[in-house]
């Protein structure tokens, strides 16, 4: 494949060079008499310096973006695994994978994680953007301690709650000790039920800042005189909310919600520094099961197989999230 | 009556908002300075025993925090690992500082193409690029991992960082073109009028012009290598390699260690998130979350 490219690149440099030469004549020509030809020698200016300046990532992207994406589709339909010799399969791996109980229940333990955590991200993230929204003794530093969660890598907040939640001496069974709430510690990370409770909250600690930050930004944007001229009316502050604030920011919501679900469904991270997937396989999601089928298993060909399923998942969301978005945000002229 | 009612409930969502965020980081806090029994205590009493600073002195020095050489019968084991976490934060600055640079040299050169030139296929490579980075990177993994075995280059920084310069790139392609845009258009065309080329008028007119911005975008990228914590799991096999997130999710579950040296292990590799945290969202987020979706 690159060999290709560089094969390719030879007849672009040759052109390039004829191009300099056509530009050095041009000018001294063009600049008293003909500016359509000099408007042509800057189009083909700026033509060729375009080129030169997506290159460095074009290369990049093809090498590690597409390349991939192709290894990836080819390899699920392969015995592939450093045990066993490479052989086409078909779609067996996909099969496989289907058939498999351990890979239902980390797709039904994902599909539970994400009911829970999607609405109480958006849901928080609302809430607390509301609540920044107004002017109160520590607004600013509040709004900076926000980022603090976010700035945080997720794998590292995984270990972080496993220093809050540890059955023996876990921060948060200390505090509900002390406040004499619980009589004695509860074994949080090794309890089925709880060690989902356990991660739903580290993982909405992690991502409620991003959606209460742009949440903020789209509550912002609306002009204070409709509140204003709402507030003459005698608008109570929850209608004031419910029909100014929410549907003006409609749209924001819809990019947070399918957002959060697109983290939700691919989430990794957090697990593997705070359960481990256990106890059992209770708190297993999809990713995490991908990363074992693959390298503890070593089954290269069915984790590539996980891989082409949770990309076409994602891509579903991503184009939903597109349709969401505003249009001509990016490259209009 | 209403508004006094709605002011406290103002303030006790803002306590509690505080709380929530702020009670794991103060965990981490106090458990890094008080000893290992304090923590471990039942009934809890956290400062009984008085604070100290030998966690962070063993991290750093090597030096045996005393509750380990007092309390032989409980804990005659210590984990080295933590000893690590200096060589991890090493490699984690090194490789998110390379990514930085790649990413501030290719990205602000795609992105004034993208923004100011006109070049045929313009909008579908903007699209593909941009787009591509949307596929999470959990299906990746395994292909990634292939090509990098193929090549030869598992357990290498190299590797790392090519990786996590196409992760993070087309995110920094989308901002830069952005704030490209917003430069004013007549300075540059000012400087073409005396004759600057694409690549001149970039670096002596948009660059300085969006330089805070540029800045932003950079640690923005920064930060996101510094934390990814997937492809480094799977890349980076030995100690010499290892990042930050790798190493300490590794060390949290040896049975040796204690959470007092986890915790302050933790803090210390958390320092350069913490300071680069607001000169990021000072230059870029908020530029992006009041700018991009208006």
């Amino acid at each position: 494949m690159i060999a290709g490219m560089g094969d390719d690149a030879r007849p672009l440099h040759q052109m390039d060079e004829m191009n300099t030469m056509k530009t050095e004549h041009t000018p001294s020509v063009a600049a008293r008499h003909a500016p359509k030809a000099k408007r042509f020698s800057i189009r083909t200016r700026n033509l060729r310096a375009g080129l030169w300046m997506i290159t460095p990532t074009a290369i990049l992207v093809i090498i590690f973006t597409f390349y991939p994406y192709f290894y990836a589709i080819y390899g699920s339909l392969q015995t592939l695994s450093p045990l066993l010799p490479t052989k086409f399969v078909g779609l067996l791996n996909y099969k496989l994978v289907a058939e498999s109980s351990y890979f239902i229940t980390a797709a039904t333990n994902t599909f539970t994680f994400t009911i829970i955590v999607v609405p109480l991200v958006v849901l928080i993230g609302l809430a607390v953007a509301s609540l920044l929204n107004q002017k109160f003794f520590g607004d600013v530093a509040l709004r900076g301690i926000l980022l603090l969660p976010w700035a945080i890598p997720t794998a590292i907040s995984g270990v972080i709650w496993k220093g809050m939640f540890a059955n023996s001496w876990g921060a948060v069974n200390v505090a509900l000790y002390s406040l004499g709430i619980i009589e004695r510690y509860v074994p949080w990370l090794t309890t089925t039920g709880l060690a989902m409770g356990a991660i739903a909250v580290a993982h909405v600690w992690t991502q409620f800042p991003m959606a209460t930050v742009l949440l903020l930004a789209a509550i912002q944007s609306i002009p204070d005189e409709i509140y204003e001229s709402a507030a003459i009316d005698g608008a109570s502050t929850w209608q004031r909310f419910r029909f100014i604030t929410l549907p003006n920011i409609r749209g924001m919501l819809v990019v947070v919600t399918l957002y959060s679900l697109l983290i939700a469904l691919t989430a990794y991270d957090i697990t593997y520094g705070l359960t481990g997937g256990g106890p059992g396989t209770s708190t297993t999601l999809i990713s995490y099961f991908t990363w074992a089928e693959t390298f503890r298993m070593l089954n290269y060909g069915r984790g590539a197989a996980l891989a082409v399923m949770v990309a076409l998942t994602s891509l579903v969301l991503i184009l939903l999230l597109l349709r969401a978005m505003p249009r001509d945000a990016l490259l209009e002229e | 009556m209403t508004t006094r009612f709605s002011r406290i409930l103002t303030y006790l969502g803002a306590i509690l908002l505080l709380i929530f965020i702020t009670a794991p980081i103060m965990w981490l806090i106090i458990a890094g300075i008080i000893p290992e029994e304090a923590v471990l205590r039942f009934p809890p009493d956290w400062f009984g025993l008085g604070m100290t600073t030998d966690n962070y002195n063993y991290i750093i020095t090597g030096e045996i925090p005393r509750s380990h050489l007092v309390s032989g019968q409980m804990r005659t084991m210590i984990s080295q690992e933590v000893r690590l976490v200096p060589q991890a934060i090493r490699n984690s600055l090194l490789v998110a500082s390379a990514v930085m640079i790649i990413n501030l040299i290719a990205g602000s050169l795609a992105a004034y193409a993208f923004a100011r030139l006109k070049f045929p296929g313009r909008r579908p490579i903007f699209f593909t690029i941009t787009l591509s980075r949307l596929i999470p990177p959990v299906a990746l993994a395994v292909p990634y991992y292939i090509i990098v075995k193929n090549a030869g280059l598992v357990d290498s920084h190299f590797a790392l960082i090519a990786i996590y310069s196409v992760l993070t790139l087309p995110f920094t392609i989308i901002i830069l073109t952005l704030y490209f845009r917003g430069v004013p258009k007549e300075i540059e065309e000012a400087a073409e009028m005396d004759g600057c080329g694409p690549f001149q008028v970039l670096w002596r007119v948009t660059i300085p012009l969006a330089l805070p911005s540029l800045i932003g975008t950079g640690l923005f990228a920064f930060m996101l290598s510094y934390s990814e914590f997937l492809f480094a799991l799977l890349i980076t096999t030995s100690m010499k390699t290892r990042t930050l997130p790798v190493t300490l999710t590794g060390v949290s579950w040896n049975p040796d260690v204690t959470w007092s040296l986890l915790s302050s292990s933790i803090v210390l590799g958390l320092i350069p998130t913490f300071l680069l945290v607001f000169p990021v969202w000072r230059y870029m987020v908020r530029g992006l979350a009041t700018g991009a979706f208006r």
